[in-house]
């Protein structure tokens, strides 16, 4: 019986961190949310400025998210072949893109609240937060994927509908690269930034 | 040889083939584009006609068109989606998603003055996801290549088979002529006017747009077909 109760103190013991880390990663999740759509309420004509609407998007979201390992992913085969200022170029570049895509994407979505829906744990250090986004006849589910290895919770990819972010640009990096190399790559995400 | 033997064997020769080719893709690439050529072709093609017709036609309609209008539209098509969607929950044995969709069919139509207003999704009967490409897949048919079909854009050969089931069971196939194009066009371009958005976003942050629209696609389709098999499993 001794033994039970200690065992049950055990795992009691080892769960609570983990809840705890789960309730921060969620928590960041809501922040974030909660913080672009009260910028957006208090400024309505954020929406309709490109260059205002990725300012806020750089300031408030792009500090929570792992750029570093974002492009690691979407390079995949390709990342280690790169050299580290290669790598540092394409992270650069790609952030460019991503908050590009970002704040585009959220001159679409506005009028909409922000539900967190559940969190669930992918062991170690890596947890999916999926939330969405009411407002419209069908809500849209986005799901967060974060990290804590790297010290405090940083976002590695974003799901909408099923699809992942980062898997999307794989398959393009994957052809610019195996086509005109990785000098290819940062030209043309470049060509695409000065757009 | 009898026939049947050699049928057989040409049946099994060309399994072994075709496993042997598709390990030979599975190692190179996470889709199955066999046709990349001529898909692209198609794609260009599609994306000269979007550009000449489809968006200026986009823009007239949403701008000539008040909202509560093309609202109206949307919902009226969407209306006559929900019968569809509700028979491919039936037949993905989804008895309590279908009943969810066929009462929206019922609270829309009547209500709804003839599915105009959605009255069903404020009544907290939301609408579903299901199509015929779905149901292939919950019951375990593989994407197969990926084909992009002129005018209708990305598909595979499952989600092909899906679409002329659709075609071939919606009643407006077999309404005169002229009704039968003209609602079918009606609904081609409200579709393209909801979609600007999105393929103003695929514009501005892909690289390669046949890939990216690929990509987007292929992983669409695999999350709806999984959210099929979640839901059959559920039920």
């Amino acid at each position: 019986m001794l033994r039970f109760v200690f065992s049950l103190g055990l795992l009691f013991a080892c769960m609570a961190p983990a809840q705890a880390q789960n309730a921060s990663a969620e928590e960041l999740v809501r922040h974030m949310a909660a913080d672009v759509t009260a910028q957006v309420r208090k400024n309505p004509e954020l929406v309709n400025s490109q260059t205002q609407l990725a300012a806020l998007v750089e300031q408030r979201l792009m500090p929570r998210f792992d750029f570093n390992r974002i492009t690691q992913v979407a390079m995949g085969r390709n990342w280690p072949r790169a050299s580290g200022g290669e790598q540092q170029q394409v992270v650069t570049e790609f952030s460019k893109l991503l908050v590009r895509t970002y704040s585009n994407a959220l001159a679409s979505l506005k009028d909409l609240d922000v539900q967190v829906r559940d969190t669930r744990a992918n062991g170690g250090s890596d947890v999916t937060v999926r939330t969405q986004m009411i407002g419209r006849a069908k809500p849209v589910e986005i799901d967060y994927s974060l990290s804590s290895a790297t010290g405090g919770w940083r976002v590695y990819d974003v799901t909408v509908e099923g699809v992942s972010l980062v898997t999307a640009y794989r398959d393009e990096f994957n052809g610019v690269v195996s086509s005109s190399g990785v000098a290819g790559l940062i030209s043309v995400l470049k060509q695409k930034n000065a757009k | 040889m009898t026939y049947v033997a050699r049928s057989a064997l040409a049946g099994a020769i060309l399994l072994a083939g075709l496993s042997l080719s598709s390990a030979a893709i599975a190692q190179n690439a996470e889709h199955h584009d066999p046709i990349e050529p001529f898909n692209r072709g198609v794609f260009g093609f599609n994306e000269v006609l979007d550009t000449v017709a489809f968006k200026p036609l986009s823009t007239i309609w949403n701008t000539v068109l008040p909202e509560p209008v093309r609202t109206g539209v949307s919902n009226v098509f969407g209306n006559l989606d929900d019968v569809f969607i509700g028979a491919n929950h039936v037949l993905q044995g989804r008895g309590k998603d279908a009943m969810t969709d066929f009462s929206r069919v019922l609270i829309n139509s009547t209500v709804g003055l003839a599915g105009l207003i959605d009255v069903a999704s404020t009544q907290d009967l939301q609408k579903g996801e299901g199509d015929f490409g779905q149901t292939l897949g919950v019951w375990g048919a593989e994407p197969g290549f990926y084909v992009v079909l002129p005018l209708l854009g990305p598909s595979t050969a499952r989600d092909t088979v899906g679409r002329v089931a659709r075609v071939a069971s919606d009643p407006r196939t077999y309404f005169a002529p002229v009704w039968s194009y003209s609602s079918t066009g009606l609904e081609f371009v409200q579709v393209k006017a909801d979609n600007v958005g999105n393929a103003n976003l695929i514009d501005s942050s892909s690289l390669d747009k046949y890939a990216f629209t690929r990509n987007l696609y292929l992983q669409r389709r695999a999350a709806i077909v999984q959210s099929g098999r979640d839901a059959a499993g559920a039920h």
